[in-house]
């Protein structure tokens, strides 16, 4: 036992002694060469450590990938905001009335849009299943063509062709608070069920939470804004944070080609705690100047 | 029903109603307060007093009407900070309304009180879609994304254009947002280009920005109206946001009462069903 | 062909875009990659009038067909062609329907638009007031410190809060400047930051490899 103990000990001092002292020392010459390459080469060197970075997350999703198409089981634990999707549109089919999903209010060259959009498409094979009508209202034309495009084909798979309404997907307005003024006296009038928002929002998230509260309907949001969040928190009764709402397509549709792309994520993210406590600790005892360079450009 | 489980269960048209008040105070009495300088307004003004006279300043517009209130007097004190120094201004938007619009009025309007000549002293670019496109095809030429100005005149016609053909050729950013733009302003022109930025953007805003000023992304920051007042005070050039925090005073105090009363009404309430069950 | 050719346009963009980042502009791929760039935009400036359509078509029915509201639509439409058509035609090109000084488009910006955007964006005031008003409730341990955080940086943000603040001993305002919105506010913001930036890039490289397809309506 002490022996191992000792041996660890060793190990441990040895790789710590390096950290401290060798790789300083290489990175300082490296530097010194790189310096000289990257005024001649079309390749930028300089941005290695964020090539290294690509590699690695790239490498990690594509083998989580690998490893869940292969029926290797992969955890995800439960969003309840997710889980409630199901229950918010049978409340609306029991109420006879409508459900209300807004994908954000950015353009689709947003990632959240597309997380949005994918979602809506979930949502739109459980809105078809229940022959509940769905209202899609949309700022962007982009934004729109894909909206009218997920939910038909979610129609079609589920069957309900026929059910499918061209402008449940509506283009509101351009304009930030035309949007809002519209989905919000939309929401007084139809006082649909349901209000689902999923993507990226801005000034007007509190302004339809808070009409959506007003005009008793069960909330469920969704946003990467930080600065949003404590409104959604606030007026709704599901709140999914950050990277929930990217993880809510492939939650929603459980398949492991999809979850597998999750479980690669978090590997990644486990892999950023660990440097930066190792930059916490190498900072603390100010032997991190050389560690901080690692994460700029060379 | 008691008066604190009416608090708590107040309708909010009276809380409508009071905030409606608290706004129009103010303006019938006016009360001068002082205002303390943050470190983070502090940092923006020392950035810009220490660009040589005479810099290629980029000044972006990124704001829509709707938050004219906190944005606009940023947007007046910059204009006065950068043309009192002489820097040379290039303005654009990422908001439709900004470029073409909000840009136009309030720099032409500064540039007229220093003197200033369009395409010598000042260039509005105007607005163009794609926000991502736009910020990563400037870097490698901002002609090319911008061949003509906001009123159509090409680039190559505007004299101040001919010393400023990429983010190289600019000192400084003074973003004024209220919106997501700002973050890739950080993540493509501060990370990849290295431009120094300073921002200015509404006060729900600030909180998130508080990450980009430890890491030295935005070199400050003027949160809202309150990041205005400091600014404006900093330039000796008070106006619309020192007056302006008045109302919001007012407003914030309610708010506070607001929550008070709430709390003190929902342990009320909680005691006396608890006494009720036992 | 409706769903490999898109994926293929967007793995070779993304694939390109990507690849470009780690090479000089004056590259063949920096190139391709700022010709890329520019398509995005006026490819962008196209699909506005895919907007413009479905207004029009959506409002132009309702006019048609007598619904409810169908006045309302026909100053929808009005107020849709009273600003696209100077927006896209050259400034001054008219004294009355250009956009320079004392036109109707500059007329209808300043004096109609402007205004009832702000007097939207000012609702939130009210609405801020009622939600805080009935959801700050100290109901748990956490939710007391966030009440008080919140009232205590809600203090700081006024003048007349941080003159009270500074009547306690401690110079609370640096305090909270320092520890509150620079440290615990800002190491939470960037945790989510992170959260969410390596959810996009996830869901981004998912796109590209064509394994996330729900976006173009295929499960």
């Amino acid at each position: 036992m002490i022996k191992t103990t000792r041996t660890t000990l060793n190990y441990l001092t040895g790789i710590l002694t390096t950290i401290i002292f060798v790789f300083p020392e290489v990175i300082r010459a490296q530097s010194e060469e790189v310096a000289e390459i990257v005024t001649d080469s079309l390749f930028r060197v300089d941005r290695i450590n964020a090539l290294i970075f690509v590699v690695v997350f790239c490498s990690a999703i594509l083998l989580y990938t690998k490893w869940a198409k292969a029926g290797k089981p992969l955890f995800l634990r439960k969003i309840p905001g997710l889980d409630a999707v199901e229950e918010a549109v049978g409340r609306a089919t029991e109420m006879g009335r409508p459900v209300l999903f807004i994908p954000g209010i950015a353009e689709l060259d947003e990632i959240e849009t597309i997380a949005g959009v994918s979602i809506l498409g979930r949502v739109a094979k459980i809105t078809a299943q229940y022959d509940t009508p769905l209202m899609v209202p949309v700022r962007y034309p982009l934004v729109l063509a894909a909206g009218q495009e997920v939910v038909e084909q979610a129609y079609i798979e589920a069957g309900k062709q026929d059910s499918y309404d061209k402008d449940s997907v509506r283009y509101v307005a351009g304009e930030q608070f035309s949007f809002t003024a519209t989905v919000n006296g939309y929401m007084m009038r139809e006082r649909p069920a349901t209000n689902i928002y999923m993507g990226a929002f801005f000034a007007e998230s509190l302004l339809l939470a808070e009409t959506g509260n007003a005009a008793g309907s069960i909330q469920i949001a969704g946003t990467a804004r930080p600065e949003q969040l404590p409104f959604f928190i606030a007026a709704c009764d599901y709140t999914l944070m950050g990277e929930e709402l990217y993880a809510a397509s492939a939650y929603l549709s459980r398949e492991p080609i999809m979850t597998g792309g999750l479980k690669g994520q978090d590997f990644v993210k486990m892999l950023i705690i660990v440097a930066i406590i190792i930059g916490v600790l190498l900072a603390t005892f100010d032997v991190g100047e050389w560690y901080i360079h690692l994460f700029e450009e060379v | 029903m008691s008066f604190w489980e009416r608090m708590e269960k107040l309708d909010r048209r009276w809380v409508y109603l009071a905030v409606g008040i608290a706004v129009i105070i103010p303006f019938i009495l006016p009360t001068p307060l002082p205002i303390s300088i943050t470190t983070e307004a502090q940092s923006l003004f020392d950035a810009v007093e220490a660009l040589p006279d005479g810099s290629n300043v980029m000044l972006v517009y990124d704001y829509y009407p709707s938050t004219i209130a906190e944005c606009e007097p940023i947007a007046i004190a910059a204009c006065h900070h950068l043309f009192r120094k002489n820097c040379k201004i290039i303005t654009l938007s990422n908001i439709p309304y900004g470029g073409p619009s909000m840009a136009e009025k309030i720099t032409r309007m500064m540039a007229d009180q220093y003197g200033k000549t369009y395409g010598v002293d000042y260039v509005n670019l105007g607005y163009k879609y794609g926000y991502v496109a736009v910020l990563s095809g400037m870097g490698q030429s901002i002609e090319s994304i911008f061949p003509a100005d906001n009123s159509g005149t090409l680039l190559s016609e505007l004299p101040l254009m001919d010393s400023v053909k990429n983010y190289e050729d600019i000192a400084f950013i003074f973003e004024i947002a209220d919106n997501a733009t700002a973050d890739y302003w950080v993540s493509i022109v501060n990370a990849q280009y290295g431009v120094p930025i300073g921002c200015g953007g509404t006060a729900v805003m600030a909180p998130k920005f508080y990450a980009y000023i430890s890491s030295g992304q935005f070199v400050g920051l003027l949160g809202g109206m309150r990041g205005a007042a400091e600014y404006e005070i900093l330039i000796n050039k008070q106006a619309d946001a020192v007056k302006g925090m008045q109302a919001q005073s007012l407003v914030h105090l309610l708010i506070i009462g607001l929550v008070i009363f709430g709390n003190v009404g929902f342990f009320v309430t909680r005691s006396k069903q608890k006494r009720g069950a036992a | 062909m409706r769903t490999s050719l898109p994926i293929a346009v967007a793995f070779i963009s993304g694939l390109v875009l990507v690849v470009a980042f780690f090479f000089r502009d004056d590259s063949l791929i920096g190139s391709l990659r700022q010709e890329f760039i520019v398509w995005l935009t006026i490819i962008g400036g196209f699909t506005l009038l895919l907007g413009v359509v479905s207004i029009v078509r959506v409002s132009w029915t309702a006019v048609k067909r007598r619904k409810e509201g169908w006045f309302y639509k026909i100053l929808t439409l009005l107020g849709v062609f009273a600003m696209a058509i100077p927006a896209v035609l050259p400034v001054s090109w008219s004294p009355l329907f250009g956009r320079s000084d004392g036109t109707i488009y500059d007329w209808l910006f300043n004096y109609m638009q402007s205004p009832m955007m702000s007097t939207m964006f000012a609702t939130l005031a009210f609405y801020i007031a009622s939600a805080a008003h009935r959801a700050f409730r100290a109901r748990s341990a956490e939710a007391t410190i966030l009440l008080i955080t919140a009232c205590a940086i809600m203090l700081w943000r006024i003048p007349m809060g941080e003159a009270m603040l500074n009547m306690i001993p401690g110079d609370l305002p640096s305090w909270l400047n320092t520890y509150v919105m620079g440290g615990a506010n800002m190491a939470v913001q960037r945790g989510i930051i992170i959260g969410a930036a390596l959810g996009a890039a996830s869901m981004s490289l998912r796109i590209i490899l064509g394994i996330e397809r729900m976006y173009m309506g295929k499960g």
